[in-house]
């Protein structure tokens, strides 16, 4: 029960806050929706959602922490372009 | 770095050098190469690296002259129902190239699917499904890169979605599969048990010990449960921000007792950094633990 969709709807879960909610509001549309098999659609309906929102939480984190600022993009481009 | 005795299967005693060694960070470079007598290997961070200046690579190799380097990758994502970035294996060939480590590493996790970048390392379902496309993954960017992987199990806030087999179970899976060693991060081991409800202790003699090669140890902190339940539920959560508890060199010396291998423990620490004095400390004490495990398997084999 892994599939490649499944994949990509926790990816999204992970990363979009809206789709996390709308998941929330309707568990068993969300994962249709996505493609996901019945066996996973009933797998997901059993979701650890403290997890899930922990989790959700703890990655938007990392994501700001070690996004490259506009300054250290700029920087980023210029030494790609001049080195 | 501490010798010990242990058995070998003939019966014979020989020694095993087990090392320990820190996380290369810029904030701790001038420290680490002023300490390099206390240290006895570096991990470095591979994706920093990947595009990297020709000043900073030298530096690099200067580095590796004077003490065994490890590669330690975050984005490769080996764990995916998804083929690997072929880019990314081919960056991490050319780094191992120039700088000759001992040896490079990756984690057990996805970190991107259908466009989305989670930004970390995200547990997949653990499933056969999953335990077959990971080891197809580390057999597609061991040929690039030219060596295996040692593979490294994860620390996850949430219990993996649509998992049908234990953390155990699969790693053992995937370490059988590949034929790669294992890194086992004991303070991820550590929040899983906590926050899934196994005993740290039982599930770590649920791993193939025999197969570890490194150790990651780390601390983390609690974090209360969203949801408003008085007294609030907590989950362990790895942070790499705090010391390492007591129980990971509890378990470091479990490790110790029950392997008969060399191990190298590598502490892992990304920010917050107290004086480097204290991460000295923390290595002394992980030397202590390791040599604690090895007295005892020896005293163990003596009984027997």
């Amino acid at each position: 029960m892994s599939s490649r969709a499944l994949e990509c709807f926790l990816a999204k879960l992970y990363t979009d806050p809206i789709a996390l909610e709308r998941f929330f509001a309707d568990m068993d549309g969300e994962a249709r929706r996505a493609g996901l098999s019945e066996e996973e659609i009933a797998a997901v309906g059993h979701i650890d959602r403290a997890g899930l929102r922990m989790a959700s939480a703890s990655f938007a984190r990392k994501r700001e922490r070690y996004a490259p600022s506009r300054l250290h993009l700029g920087e980023l481009l210029m030494r790609r372009w001049f080195k | 770095m501490a010798v010990v005795a242990a058995e070998e299967d003939a019966g014979a005693a020989v020694a095993v050098e087990d090392r320990v060694g820190i996380g290369w960070r810029g904030m701790l470079a001038a420290s680490v190469f002023a300490n390099l007598d206390r240290i006895d290997l570096i991990e470095i961070i591979a994706d920093d690296h990947f595009d990297a200046s020709s000043k900073t690579l030298r530096a690099l190799r200067t580095l590796s002259d004077q003490i065994p380097i490890t590669l330690h990758g975050v984005t490769m994502g080996l764990a995916s129902m998804f083929p690997v970035d072929i880019r990314r294996a081919e960056n991490m060939a050319r780094l191992v190239n120039t700088l000759e480590p001992e040896s490079w590493s990756e984690h057990l996790a996805f970190v991107r699917a259908g466009g989305a970048e989670i930004g970390h390392l995200a547990a997949p379902p653990r499933t056969r499904q999953s335990m077959d496309a990971t080891v197809a993954n580390i057999e597609q960017v061991s040929k690039i890169v030219g060596t295996v992987p040692q593979i490294e199990n994860i620390a996850t806030l949430i219990y993996p979605p649509a998992s049908m087999l234990d953390e155990a179970t699969w790693v053992s899976g995937i370490v059988d599969g590949s034929g790669c060693r294992l890194l086992l991060d004991l303070h991820n081991l550590h929040a899983n048990a906590l926050n899934f409800g196994d005993a740290p202790e039982d599930l770590l003699l649920r791993f193939p010990l025999h197969k570890v090669s490194m150790i990651h140890i780390s601390g983390g902190q609690w974090a209360a449960e969203p949801g408003g339940d008085r007294p609030p539920r907590m989950r362990l959560v790895d942070d790499h921000l705090h010391d390492p508890p007591p129980i990971v060199y509890s378990l470091l010396t479990m490790v110790a007792a029950h392997a008969t291998q060399p191990l190298s423990v590598i502490l892992e620490r990304d920010g917050d950094y107290p004086h480097f004095g204290a991460l000295l400390n923390q290595l002394d004490t992980a030397r202590l633990a390791l040599q604690q495990g090895r007295d005892i398997a020896a005293q163990t084999s003596e009984a027997a």
